[in-house]
């Protein structure tokens, strides 16, 4: 079936106004660098000749313009989308459709620092049609406060309303039943999307970021019962590494989940600030992914130039935690266990690794894949692996399978025909 | 050895101002939410008054000029392993030759000129009350000392700092007043050199941890048994608070100092609103006025090392987070008082403020915060007479210099 295209859909370009480009450039010209210690590497935060020689390209050679011209490749719309008590927000979405008609709908929710464009290598492979493999047409939007979709302006825009924002989205689309992918902010999303529209609209979920919780035994008992088993090696490693990253490796989250304005102001008047604060879990939260400048720059230039402003992207931090500054369990109220099919990707330097068999406590989980290589931004990093996930997640031998009626993700013999008395 | 000290008035060099006031022309604030108050960070109007003032008004050279009213100076303190560091600080003599050496010491984000209102009150001759010789010292990293440039510059090397500025200015016994970072540093410089050098301390920053069974049975056992005043609950209260939605800022801190520095660096506004978060926060409905605000996130903007340098002390003394700071403080027997205000982001019961010395002195109060010296110098100049003046619990505890003439 065709997209519906409703009044408020418009074709997206997008255009940097120059004056914007203009005063980015005064801006890194009076930068102004602190000194570092000396041997400091990595452990004080970002060095300072990584900074120095991103800054001097940005402002030198990084060309925006052509960055540009390449993200208007994309098929790129906004539109209207209404929330309940929040009124009309504009969304921006990449919608790739593939050219087979009954393809899988898929919404792909990117996290922070993420935004759309961490679809962009995942298009080809998900939309491209096979006999051997299932095809996806793929929704790609930016959060609300993220890229280029508005903002809401009033407080406590939370997992409902980014749950209602998605879910009216594919709807819009013409997509009233559809699958999801997401990491980051992508993964509690989903949880909340299964929660409300989980079977009616959600038909299944896929999360390459699970954080999952102890199972307990009347919930999960034989998870439970597992759990009172020694850890094996592996398992309390990963266990070692998740405790780690949750006493020193969340200041950033500590900070916007408590002060999303303070932090704000910092990120909105410097670019090199913003670039330190982006960069630094780009490198960090990746798997030895060989950033080039020009990667990083436009990355970080999506922010600098987002429609709301950087400040606004952190405000999902302090509203999932509801103010309250604990953020895991905030981010969870109100998710609940479905039985909506979930499939997870494990991917080495994520940055939890809970035990594989506290799954369960997510969803019904029906599949599992696990990586040698690869971290936080699968997607990115790893668009082949991850896509080759979804692909037998949802084809013809996996356990998802079907479970959009009538979008198989295959042509059949009869589509051609269909498709044409379709229009 | 005059040679090694410099008179050291303040002078920030013309392009510094030129720079920072082409970034304030620049200034670009993000939006706000409806009604965010303060719930989300430092309100939008308070930034846009305060940039506009820092832009168009507040005069950098006047209160430079008020700045050097104060006796400044400067000189090398060599600490093992790091070289010898340029430290920056006030020395304010008493009129009373047998007046008792007080050092000060401020904490993050202060910086020495909170020991500005405190100077008239220590050094001021009286029967009535002891008088001081008052060490102001800019801590290495911050205002104008120089900031090591090495790694592991912890509580040892910040205790020796303090004590080798005392003694190499002919006060080979003094006593301590601290708080924020400075309590700890008084901790630290205690633990090190109590008895031979320091003689006593007073800190208003009442952060301490629960007494462990093997370390300090008997205050253990008192923690166990004795019911928590009132106060001590809504201390402890206050402090969870502190510790679940106010410390954002010192995780960062204390694990990413060089990212965060980078905007602290780069952008005045960035900086201004980062300290004026917490001069707000953390003061009890103190008035400040614009020019005093801008005046101290001055002295970060201008300061020797840069903001980024005044970060690493948080990295330093936690092992990234590996241990709490005031691990480090170990209890010795000299004199140890406590200054205590409502509004304290930190506020341990006493048993708890026991382990980390022989404590000898509680004032409570019934209004202040985090900003003692700045917010409250006569009452909290009060305090430090009672401890150390005549009648009180740590009276002459330095040798030939009780504080009287």
């Amino acid at each position: 079936m065709a997209p519906i295209v409703t009044d408020s859909e418009q074709p997206f370009t997008l255009s940097v106004p120059q004056s914007d480009l203009d005063f980015l450039k005064k801006k890194l010209e009076l930068v102004r660098f602190p000194d570092e210690l000396d041997d400091a590497g990595w452990n004080y935060g970002v060095p300072l000749s990584d900074m120095r020689r991103l800054v001097t390209h940005w402002k030198d050679k990084f060309d925006w313009r052509a960055a540009e011209a390449d993200i208007n490749l994309l098929p790129m719309f906004t539109r209207d989308v209404t929330v309940d008590n929040f009124g009309t927000l504009n969304i921006h979405y990449v919608h790739q459709r593939s050219e087979v008609p009954n393809a899988i709908p898929l919404l792909f929710v990117h996290g922070w620092p993420g935004h759309f464009l961490e679809a962009r290598k995942l298009l080809s492979y998900l939309s491209a049609a096979s006999p051997d493999h299932p095809s996806f047409h793929v929704v790609a939007p930016d959060l609300p406060g993220f890229g280029f979709s508005e903002a809401p302006t009033k407080r406590g825009f939370a997992a409902h309303q980014y749950a209602e924002v998605l879910n009216k989205l594919m709807l819009a689309l013409g997509y009233e039943e559809y699958v999801y992918q997401g990491g980051d902010w992508g993964h509690a999303i989903g949880r909340h999307i299964a929660t409300i529209y989980g079977h009616k609209h959600l038909k299944a979920w896929h999360s390459n970021l699970p954080i999952p919780t102890k199972p307990t035994l009347f919930a999960h008992p034989l998870a439970f019962l597992r759990d009172l088993l020694p850890y094996s090696r592996t398992t309390r490693e990963g266990l070692r590494a998740t405790a780690e990253y949750r006493a020193t490796g969340m200041g950033y989250l500590a900070e916007q989940s408590t002060k999303p304005q303070t932090i704000g102001y910092l990120i909105a008047d410097s670019p090199v600030g913003l670039l330190a604060w982006i960069y630094e879990k780009l490198v960090e939260w990746s798997d030895s992914y060989p950033w080039t400048d020009d990667e990083v720059l436009e990355w970080v230039s999506i922010y600098w130039f987002s429609r709301a402003g950087p400040a606004a992207s952190l405000r999902i931090y302090y509203e999932m935690a509801g103010g309250s500054g604990r953020l895991e369990k905030g981010a969870a109220k109100g998710a609940k266990w479905t039985s909506v099919p979930l499939g997870l990707s494990y991917f080495p330097r994520e940055l939890f690794h809970l035990p594989k068999w506290w799954a369960p406590t997510l969803g019904k989980v029906v599949y599992a894949e696990e990586h040698d290589e690869g971290g936080h931004f699968a997607a990115y990093e790893q668009p082949g692996a991850l896509a080759e996930d979804l692909r037998r997640m949802f084809g013809r031998r996996g356990p998802a399978y079907g479970v959009v009626p009538g979008k198989n993700g295959y042509a059949s013999i009869g589509s051609r025909r269909e498709a044409v008395n379709s229009q | 050895m005059t040679a090694m000290i410099t008179r050291r008035p303040l002078s920030v060099p013309d392009d510094a101002l030129a720079l920072l006031h082409q970034k304030l022309a620049l200034a670009h604030l993000p939006d706000e939410l409806d009604s965010a108050r303060g719930d989300y960070g430092v309100p939008l109007a308070d930034v846009r008054r305060l940039v506009a003032r820092w832009r168009d008004g507040f005069d950098w050279r006047a209160a430079e000029r008020r700045i050097n009213d104060l006796p400044q100076f400067t000189r090398d303190v060599e600490v093992e392993g790091y070289g010898a560091l340029n430290v920056h600080y006030v020395h304010q003599r008493s009129g009373v030759e047998g007046a008792v050496p007080l050092l000060f010491v401020h904490g993050w984000p202060g910086h020495f000129l909170e020991v500005r209102k405190l100077l008239p009150l220590l050094t001021a001759a009286s029967p009535e009350h002891p008088s001081f010789h008052v060490v102001a010292l800019s801590l290495p990293g911050f205002g104008f000392s120089e900031g090591p440039k090495k790694k592991g510059f912890k509580s040892k090397q910040y205790a020796e700092v303090a004590n080798k500025l005392m003694t190499s200015l002919g006060y080979e016994h003094y006593v301590i007043q601290g708080g924020d970072w400075g309590h700890y540093i008084a901790g630290y410089t205690a633990t090190h050199y109590a008895h031979t050098n320091v003689r006593g301390w007073l800190s208003n920053y009442t952060h301490a941890l629960p007494p462990r069974l093997l370390s300090s049975p008997w205050l253990y056992f008192l923690d166990l048994v004795t019911p928590y005043t009132a106060r001590e609950k809504e201390g402890l209260r206050r402090s969870r608070e502190f510790q679940a939605r106010g410390s954002g800022y010192s995780q960062e801190q204390a694990t990413q100092p060089q990212t965060l520095g980078y905007s602290l660096a780069d952008s005045p506004v960035g900086l201004l609103a980062w300290i004026y978060e917490k001069l707000v926060s953390w003061s009890d409905d103190y008035a400040w006025e614009d020019d005093e605000v801008l005046e101290w996130v001055s002295i970060y903007w201008f300061s020797r090392a840069g903001p980024a340098a005044s970060l690493r002390i948080y990295l330093e003394n936690t092992d990234r987070l590996e241990k709490r700071a005031v691990e480090d403080i170990k209890w010795t027997s000299i004199p140890l008082g406590y200054s205590i205000f409502p509004k304290e982001l930190n506020q341990a019961p006493k048993t708890w403020l026991r382990t980390l010395g022989n404590v000898v002195f509680y004032s409570l109060h019934d209004s202040g915060g985090h900003f003692a010296a700045h917010e409250r110098p006569e009452v909290l100049a009060d305090d430090i007479r009672k401890m150390f003046g005549r009648g009180g619990p740590a009276f002459g505890v330095v040798p030939g210099k009780n504080g009287y003439a």
